[in-house]
């Protein structure tokens, strides 16, 4: 461990959420983030995309039982945080903060598109629990953006930026443009992931 | 030392976990890019106020079958700080072992008075409380005799706190062959809750399972 240090109390161990992750918790406010909720007034500002992919197992099988988070920032780029409070460019209709389960393994997320900033392209980071493994994370970009090739992350992984980078696939009669991007958690072009303890 | 990222464990005789676990050593998060890592959950939870006791389906219910045990702890930081206000989400087996969950296919019992679904928040100084039936092991791998021992899932999220875990209980027999235990190697003991008495409290065990948040949570408000 990095903890050089330490006075800090040891963590509690990630485990597997297990198959049978509760259906019953579903929250449909986090599966759609470009409103509050589906009875008020009040629309996050930006272009409405639906995220949409696959999760796939080592052998190309969709994996069953995924619990899907998504964290992004905002249509101009900034993130809710305690840090942001306040500012201007907080959209008081977007958390940033969405889940859901799948269970087939397939997902859709719907969302606003987000902003760059700070030498960022726009991303998404997704975390996927499911049962056998406890917590990965991975963080997405869109295709054909023009600061994608300065973002820090896609410059890491190097030539396996491409497995980072969502498809275009065109736009629904609503008006939202839609994105594919498929997890390949293991094996023949598994996507990269990230270490959030040790980094 | 330059600090590298991990290589995750498989756990032995769990297919899932081969099927599932990336094979890569994680890639190191640049550092222009870690606050992005960091999600913070909102406060906007859906919670009922009876669902702290899973031992019924609802208050004017009766009890479920088997021993109804009461779990309390405190959610921590690593640096101690508690957690106000964050999210439990607790799902367990039944008595027999059985999810109610539509994809749990076992064919053990179910139990009328069981739902083995629960949500709380911790208080001000991070605690939280929950009753639930001691949940029964089950038979995972049925080809190779592998049991799941007795287990509690639990999901915690609030502010930039996120985790999934399981509280095991103490001296099962099924413990030592588990593979997220084997995983967590001499860890494991840390995820087992610690039997105390029932102090006056309807139920007839205790434990305490205090909650350490390892990791990114820490990275926002300290
Ligand atoms: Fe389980």
């Amino acid at each position: 461990m990095s903890d050089a240090a330490s006075n800090l109390l040891a963590p509690t161990n990630e485990d597997t959420c297990g198959p049978y992750f509760p259906i019953y918790f579903a929250d449909p406010a986090l599966e759609d983030l470009t409103r509050v909720d589906p009875g008020l007034v009040g629309q996050a500002a930006g272009t409405p995309i639906i995220l949409r992919g696959r999760v796939l197992d080592r052998h190309g099988e969709l994996a069953n039982g995924a619990i899907l988070e998504f964290w992004q920032a905002n249509a101009k780029g900034l993130y809710r945080t305690p840090e942001t409070e306040g500012h201007p460019d907080i959209d008081p209709w977007f958390h940033g903060y969405g889940r859901l389960r799948s269970a087939s393994g397939a997902y859709e997320f719907k969302t606003i598109l987000p902003g760059a900033t700070d030498g960022r392209a726009p991303h998404i980071t997704i975390t996927i629990f499911s049962d056998g493994i406890s917590r990965i994370v991975t963080q997405m970009f869109f295709s054909d953006h023009a600061g994608n090739d300065a973002d820090p992350v896609l410059q890491s992984v190097g030539d396996d930026a491409p497995k980072l980078i969502a498809r275009h696939d065109g736009r629904t009669a609503s008006g939202a443009e839609v994105y594919v991007f498929d997890i390949i958690m293991a094996g023949a072009g598994e996507t990269p992931f990230f270490d959030d303890l040790e980094s | 030392m330059t600090p590298q990222g991990r290589i995750l464990g498989i756990g032995p005789t769990d297919n899932t976990s081969d099927q599932r676990t990336p094979r890569q050593r994680l890639r190191l998060i640049p550092e222009q890019a870690r606050s992005s890592f960091v999600p913070v959950v909102p406060a906007r939870f859906i919670t009922r106020s009876h669902e702290w006791d899973m031992t019924r389906t609802a208050p004017d219910r009766p009890r479920a079958a088997g021993v109804p045990i009461e779990v309390t702890g405190t959610v921590r930081t690593q640096s101690g700080r508690p957690l106000a206000n964050a999210l439990l989400e607790i799902w367990s087996a039944n008595h027999y072992g059985r999810y109610r969950h539509v994809e749990d296919h076992s064919g053990l019992k179910l139990d009328e008075n069981h739902l083995g679904l629960g949500r709380v928040l911790t208080d001000e100084d991070g605690r939280y409380k929950f009753w639930a039936i001691s949940p029964g092991a089950y038979l995972a791998r049925p080809d190779i005799g592998r049991w799941r021992p007795k287990h509690i899932h639990m999901s915690i999220s609030g502010g930039s706190s996120r985790l999934i875990t399981q509280m095991y209980f103490p001296d099962e027999p099924n413990n030592a062959a588990d593979p997220m235990a084997i995983l967590m190697g001499g860890a494991f003991e840390r995820n087992i809750g610690k039997p105390r008495d029932v102090a006056g409290a309807d139920v007839d065990e205790a434990f305490d399972f205090d909650i350490v948040m390892g990791g990114r949570n820490a990275t926002f408000f300290e």
